[in-house]
């Protein structure tokens, strides 16, 4: 077999930075800078003279540039179109073909007797019904249980949960896995909601759907571990820097923990965007009856996903638009978005046909005020309770209607007013100017807000306290 | 052939390929980046990996390193690069993970993550480009630059007030979980050859599942370092070198190990897990117990840890939802781990418990003095107090329309020689007292809940009988 000679070096001048660091590699000396700039780049390149050029290819090694010096095809054509690189560099290993949805499968499940199970198990097993495998999170008083239910049940399933180093590690764990097009999650509290917000802003601009479960207590600081509502305002208006919105998920029973969880998983796929569900760590703790669904789902792959394999080559992850008009479009797509979520609005409306006094309340805070409702229609008073759901995008119509003829209306909430807030603003954006005063009934520092104190409040005595 | 094919055939990415921008680089006349890309792009060409890499690019100059390279590629924030690939890695395993990082992004920011992904020892494989400065940000101090060396944030050269250079191939070697550690260099032929080596076998170990591996490069930033390229390099091998050793950290000769199976969709083994079964369950009760409290019973069970308040809650909300009924049990500790107070609340509805909380309860059951002093005035008119007698001398004052149902709980359960049954006693008690639940009801619980540890069951069986038998005995 001939020895085939060795390629001589070629160079467009024109992606010649003019570095000079092949100029020390030729022991042949063939290298010089030129004494001309380019009037193409306004750099000065190397001149090549390959004369005594014995091919040896160090210079090629030396060069920088991926389309600077390169090794000189047999026949090189000398006078080339400088828009044509790929006839000049030869031919690739593989096209990166156009990826396609590879479909999420739904498999049945038969009908089980309802469970009798935590608020944070119930969240943890929504998620496994949901798809999830990949479960990252650092632990934290009082949604701990999750991932430690996670960490027993997912090396069954063959599934990966990792303890990470912080909240911070973990939020980048699920944007990797996320990335990849799979389903995770994470289970937290507030002070790690707050470590993670930065990783949030980043899956919202990369488009990455996942899950944060985020089970409230006492803030600010370390506060206590006692439930608190205190990350509504996170949730709908302080998930990290930038233009950030996510759905946000309020549920109010261990049997709603697993049914919004498996929710949040298919709206956070069907938007590319996290979803939050903000527990409180009464839920989290609370045991409840659990029915499960009768069927189970097998995730698929997203075609925008950077999986790894040859059908998802050509994608890229990422939050970075350098040109202002590529990230102003890319912001006004993320507009549209989070307009289109507005259709996944959710809510309960309990007695609220005839009521003169409503309650609104989400979270435990909720069940309580359903109590109160009862006691006080048993009294006589026409009370009944709205509950949001979905605190963003915030249930206004619904919540409209809801104070259709009521004269008063207290909202119940286990913080210094982050729920009326969210009221306030989706009242003033749908255009609502006329509504009753808003009266409250509020509690912090890890303590709920009372049924007798509620009931004090619309009873007229204002102040009953524990 | 050409060589490096791994790059895109025109950089669409870099501002849109306009220009000579499609075939240039963002980097700097003599940077590092340029030719550590061009061995990684080798190095992937050579092991035929282009579909499976996925590259991690973190901020940083390299940020820009999905500009270039024709695989799938992940923009990460700044210093989490490797936790994002653990992500991908996990995510599938399969998949050839590469996280590239600067000097600021992996021993600065990222050094939690860089740490611990190198200990967890999964096989990905980081790319650490040390040029001693950082280049994004325009020239400031960087953990690893010299000492004396200038920088905008160290302008009269960097100090003892300002830290050592860390020397994180070192620091990574001598962790567990890596297999392969290098740090090469590129400042001439000799360097760059070695350099394209290592980052062959980094990756060459990560496809055959063997572990974790860390290539450290000493660059040049000719820029902000303020030198011409050839004297850039001259630095690094007169200046850098001597600070951070060339060579071979560690190199270990591991069997592969990371292998790992698709996850499992198997429902069955899902609702296994999950304690979930089709079978119903016999039930006992002929209908809600309303001489109790109508439609919504409220309970307190309060004690110290360990007396197994929680354990009895428990019991009793199953016990509900297996009659029918809804039911929520709410713990509260305090917040020692071990011996404090635990208190439970406890609530069983025809329909739906509405408010779970049990600030009046119906019923209370107390395992000592404090807790029964604390919650025996709030229990509503008419409600039932259940009291361990063996540990209560005196009881307190009540409601004269509250029943005090004194059992010894702790003396039944020691003389039946488990202490531990005692909060069975009291069940029992809690039975007797206030027909709650059929016996069966409380029994089927019981051995459910000790399917597991069937020989406790005639134990806790004869605790549940002796607390009924305590009540029945004090009605005579």
């Amino acid at each position: 077999m001939a020895l085939k000679e060795r390629p001589k070096p070629f160079l467009l001048p024109e992606y010649c930075k003019g570095c000079g660091r092949c100029l020390d590699a030729c022991v042949k000396d063939c290298i010089t800078m030129s004494d001309q700039i380019n009037p193409l780049t306004g750099l000065v390149p190397v001149d090549l003279d390959l004369t005594n050029c014995n091919a040896c290819g160090l210079c090629m090694d030396a060069c920088p540039e991926p389309y600077g010096l390169r090794p000189a095809h047999e026949g090189e054509i000398q006078d080339f179109e400088l828009e044509d690189p790929a006839k000049l560099f030869g031919v690739r290993p593989s096209d990166a073909p156009e990826p396609v949805d590879l479909p999420s499968e739904v498999l049945p499940l038969p009908r089980t007797e309802p469970l009798v199970i935590k608020g944070t198990y119930a969240s943890a097993l929504g998620a496994l019904l949901a798809g999830c495998r990949h479960v990252y999170g650092y632990p934290i008083t009082p949604s701990t249980e999750g991932a430690e239910l996670m960490a027993k049940f997912l090396p069954k399933l063959d599934g990966t949960f990792i303890q990470a180093v912080s909240e911070v590690a973990t939020v980048n764990m699920m944007y990797g896995t996320a990335g990849a097009g799979l389903p995770c999650m994470t289970f937290t509290s507030s002070p790690g909601f707050s470590l993670m917000l930065e990783g949030v802003s980043y899956m919202i601009g990369a488009e990455l759907p996942g899950v944060f479960v985020d089970v409230m207590r006492g803030g600010p600081g370390l506060g206590n571990i006692a439930p608190e509502q205190s990350d509504i305002k996170l949730a709908c208006h302080g998930l990290g820097h930038g233009n950030t919105q996510a759905i946000t998920l309020a549920p109010s029973t261990p049997q709603e923990m697993l049914d919004l969880t498996m929710l949040a998983f298919e709206l956070s796929f069907k938007y590319r965007n996290p979803v939050i569900i903000l527990g409180d760590g009464y839920l989290g703790q609370m045991t409840g009856k659990v029915q499960l669904p009768e069927t189970l789902i097998k995730p698929g792959i997203p075609k925008w996903a950077v999986y790894g394999d040859a059908m998802h080559r050509k994608n890229v992850i990422t939050s970075i638009f350098l040109t202002e008009s590529d990230l102003e479009a890319h912001n006004e797509h993320l507009n549209r978005k989070y307009a289109a979520m507005q259709v996944e609005v959710r809510s309960e409306s309990y007695l609220c046909d005839d009521a003169e006094v409503l309650l609104v309340a989400c979270n435990t805070p909720a069940r309580t005020a359903k109590g109160a409702v009862q006691e006080l229609r048993h009294r006589g008073v026409k009370a009944g309770l709205f509950r949001p759901i979905t605190l963003w995008p915030f249930p206004v119509e619904a919540l409209v209607a809801a104070m259709k003829g009521v004269q008063r209306i207290v909202v119940v909430e286990a913080s210094a007013g982050q729920l009326e807030d969210e009221m306030r603003l989706a009242l003033s954006k749908a255009g609502v100017r006329a509504f009753p005063e808003f009266e409250s009934v509020r509690r912090m520092g890890g303590i709920l807000p009372q049924q007798d104190e509620i009931t004090a409040q619309v009873l007229g005595r204002k102040e009953v306290r524990a | 052939m050409s060589k490096a094919s791994v790059f895109y055939d025109r950089f669409e990415r870099h501002s849109h390929g306009e220009g000579l921008k499609g075939h240039a680089t963002h980097y700097c006349p003599g940077c590092g980046h340029g030719l550590a890309h061009k061995f990684l792009a080798d190095a992937i060409d050579d092991l035929g990996i282009q579909d499976r890499t996925v590259a991690v690019s973190p901020v940083g100059c390299s940020v820009f390193l999905y500009y270039y390279f024709d695989v799938g590629n992940t923009q990460a924030a700044h210093g989490r690069a490797p936790a994002v690939a653990l992500g991908h890695k996990f995510a599938n395993p399969e998949s050839v993970v590469v996280s590239y990082q600067g000097d600021g992004d992996l021993a600065s920011i990222g050094l939690a993550e860089t740490v611990a992904t190198a200990q967890l020892g999964a096989p990905i494989t980081v790319i650490f480009i040390n040029n001693a400065i950082y280049g994004m940000t325009g020239g400031q101090m960087a953990p690893t630059t010299l000492m004396g060396q200038t920088s905008s944030t160290s302008p009269a050269g960097r100090n003892e007030y300002m830290g050592q250079p860390l020397k994180m191939a070192e620091m990574i070697a001598g962790l567990d979980g890596p297999v392969y550690v290098e740090r090469v260099a590129l400042y001439d032929a000799k360097q760059r050859i070695k350099a394209k080596k290592a980052i062959q076998k980094a990756l060459k170990l990560q496809m055959e599942g063997k572990g974790y591996s860390f290539i450290e490069v000493l660059a040049e930033c000719p820029t902000h370092l303020k030198m011409n390229p050839e004297d850039t390099e001259k630095w690094v091998k007169e200046c850098m070198e001597p600070v951070y050793p060339l060579g071979v950290k560690k190199d270990l000769t591991v069997d592969p190990w990371f292998k790992r199976n698709p996850p499992s969709f198997d429902g069955k083994k899902l609702l296994n897990l999950a304690g979930a079964t089709s079978e119903q369950p016999e039930r006992f009760c002929q209908g809600f117990p309303n001489q109790v409290a109508p439609h919504d019973v409220s309970l307190k069970l309060a004690g110290s840890g360990g007396d197994g308040a929680q354990t009895a809650a428990m019991l009793i909300a199953r016990a509900a939802i297996t009659e029918g009924f809804d039911a929520t049990h709410i713990p509260s500790y305090g917040p020692e781990s071990r011996g404090g107070t635990s208190y439970a609340d406890v609530h069983v509805a025809e329909e739906e418990v509405l408010n779970p909380g049990s600030p009046t309860p119906d019923i209370l059951i107390a395992f000592n003095a404090p807790s029964l002093a604390k919650f025996g005035p709030t229990v509503k008119k008419g409600g039932t107090v259940i009291y361990d007698s063996s540990v209560v001398s005196d009881a307190p004052a009540l409601d004269p329309s509250v029943k005090l149902v004194p059992v010894p709980f702790t003396g039944i359960a020691t003389d039946l020689g488990k202490a531990v049954v005692k909060n069975i006693v009291a069940l029992g008690a809690l039975q007797a007292a206030t027909g709650l639940f059929p016996k069966e009801t409380f029994l089927t619980s019981i051995r459910q809940a000790l399917k597991d540890k069937c020989a406790l069951i005639p134990l806790n069986e004869e605790a549940f009988a002796w607390g009924i038998k305590a009540v029945e005995s004090l009605g005579e």
